[in-house]
């Protein structure tokens, strides 16, 4: 088995403490930072998601598998920097105004941050005109809006339509998602892409950043 | 026939007159909406809670017989609670505080949603072992023995809609003092038997209060459980350790309750339920409730196709059709008149009535619901 093979099966276990020295090691080793983040973290984080659209696996499984993706990141971080590795993309991600929600946002954020993508988390219940500037100030293509009421899903159409209001609806792909969000709601509001589940998200996402 | 009667012959596949106009509640927001366009009192709106006198004045005025929920137990949950304090006040408004069950949480004013979850207290065996374990054993003052020794004069003799006894939840309450994320971070620790040890402890002092409430000779029409598990893909952890875990809880706390005659147990869990069916009807759950349709597709023909005529139901009907018109509200009535056709099943919205509710439109469906002999 690989190094990365490894960092990879500990990734998926959700070996947090493990994934971090497997890095380190892999780094003493002289391996090149970007194949340790792609063939071992986010090679890792591509099988849980899978494993998690596929229902093998579950939330817990998926929590503590991030939680060993951000383990092995913090060590991989600085030869990253190091490197000049950048990724492959950024988004705005949040839970729109009036909705406290977290966990289906976290989960997303979670799993599109394995992707190689860097998120911009603002948080629960965040007006439009919060997702507007970090539009404008971070550069990110991507916005990720989450909802879990139907009391609020229309906030995802608030912030669609301030961002038009901004002139930024074309340089951005919006994806949206949550419990009571359908496709033909994400049709009906202007949104890019819907997802039903985090797994799927993340995969979505990926494909907005072609290599 | 009365409500008692009604529900408990189609619980039982016996015949009745006609289909009880049967409901889970609202949120306190649609209250206060209907209390503002002059539809219910305020003050009736202000002191509802399921099942209370409130409930069943706001009852009398839409024409709802009863409300399933109208259920009794000891205390049990942690006793006492966290000191709930505020422990910052945030720049945007908001306030980090410290919940009764020891989660950190940013509440925010005007904010209907559940609050956000930031941080938990029990996150190791010395955590479990200091702060809470002393707040889950089983005292005989979380029963009040005084009002159940004359629960049957009191209440249950005076009412002619079922009555329930809560057995509280095996893990929904583990996940509302750990969190979700705590709760993934405990099932995973490197104290590999910490979790099962959490959710062991919590049984054993909610069978003993069951165990108490049911020694004073109170009577029950049913038990019920709360565990809201699962959500729009399917439980919040996998079905094999929610059955290792689960199983033997759920099995001594239904055989007690059947030995002591109740044979009607059910399940308050949103979301989509079916992966965990097989658990708790193998285990002697048997009522579905509320059937989620609406908001998460949950549905209760294919599980009564899977399990049998055993697999009872309480709910499926969409509310969210009381946010449209009447055509969606007939259509409801037309699914709940087949539903209920099959034996063994209560019409009842799938949750609680949230705010836009028309409430000319619960009032038609309470009036129609009535009108069907299945």
């Amino acid at each position: 088995m690989t190094i990365f093979e490894e960092i990879s099966e500990k990734l998926q276990k959700g070996k947090a403490k493990d994934v971090a020295a497997l890095v380190a090691d892999a780094l003493r080793e002289g391996q090149a930072p970007e194949a340790i983040l792609n063939q071992g973290l986010v090679a890792g984080m591509n099988l849980v998601g899978e494993k998690f659209r596929n229902n093998e696996i579950y939330v817990p499984e998926v929590l503590v598998a991030a939680r060993a993706m951000n383990a092995g990141l913090t060590a991989l971080r600085p030869s990253l920097e190091s490197a000049g590795v950048k990724p492959v993309g950024k988004a705005v991600i949040c839970t729109v105004e009036g909705d406290m929600h977290d966990i289906g946002k976290n989960l997303v954020r979670m799993m599109i941050e394995g992707q190689g993508i860097e998120c911009i988390d603002l948080g629960v219940s965040v007006p439009p005109a919060r997702v507007v500037e970090a539009v404008k100030d971070s550069g990110a293509k991507l916005v990720c809006l989450s909802a879990l009421l139907t009391t609020t899903m229309m906030g995802q159409k608030a912030v669609i339509d301030a961002l038009k209001e901004a002139g930024l609806r074309d340089q951005v792909k919006v994806m949206v998602g949550g419990a009571p969000v359908t496709q033909a709601f994400a049709d009906e509001i202007g949104a890019d892409c819907y997802t039903l589940d985090a797994a799927s998200a993340a995969k979505a996402a990926r494909a907005f950043f072609p290599d | 026939m009365t409500n008692r009667e009604r529900a408990l012959n189609l619980l039982h596949y016996k015949p009745v007159d006609r289909l009880p106009a049967v409901h889970f509640g609202y949120w306190s927001e649609l209250l206060q909406e209907w209390a503002a366009e002059g539809h219910i009192p305020k003050e009736l709106a202000d002191r509802w809670y399921d099942g209370g006198e409130a409930d069943r004045e706001i009852d009398k005025i839409i024409g709802w017989d009863f409300n399933w929920s109208r259920v009794f137990s000891g205390n049990t949950g942690l006793s006492p609670r966290f000191e709930h304090k505020v422990l910052e006040t945030l720049p945007d408004g908001g306030q980090r505080v410290q919940n009764g069950d020891g989660i950190i949480q940013r509440i925010y004013p005007g904010v209907v949603s559940i609050p956000a979850e930031d941080d938990y207290l029990l996150k190791d065996r010395e955590a479990f072992t200091t702060l809470f374990l002393p707040k889950m054993q089983y005292t005989p003052d979380r029963v009040n023995t005084s009002f159940f020794s004359s629960f049957n004069e009191q209440v249950y003799n005076k009412t002619d809609s079922p009555v329930g006894l809560h057995l509280g939840s095996v893990m929904g309450e583990i996940r509302n003092i750990t969190s979700v994320v705590g709760m993934s971070y405990l099932m995973y620790d490197e104290d590999e038997t910490l979790f099962a040890d959490i959710v062991d402890a919590y049984a054993e002092m909610q069978y003993r209060c069951a165990e108490a409430v049911l020694e004073t000779g109170a009577r029950f029409d049913f038990a019920h459980y709360w565990e809201d598990i699962c959500f729009n893909s399917g439980p919040l952890l996998s079905p094999e350790l929610f059955d290792e875990l689960c199983a033997k809880h759920y099995k001594r706390r239904n055989d007690l309750c059947r030995r002591y005659g109740i044979d009607l147990i059910s399940l308050d869990c949103d979301g989509v339920t079916e992966q965990l069916l097989p658990t708790w009807f193998e285990n002697g759950v048997n009522i579905m409730f509320p059937i989620e349709i609406g908001t998460w597709g949950d549905q209760f023909e294919p599980a009564r196709k899977k399990f049998g005529p055993g697999m009872l139901g309480v709910g499926g009907m969409d509310k969210t059709a009381f946010r449209k018109d009447r055509a969606a509200v007939d259509r409801e009535l037309e699914r709940m008149r087949r539903l209920a056709s099959l034996g063994g099943f209560i019409p009842c919205p799938d949750h609680r009535l949230m705010p836009g509710s028309r409430f000319d439109l619960v009032c038609y469906y309470a009036e129609e619901i009535k009108k069907i002999t299945p």
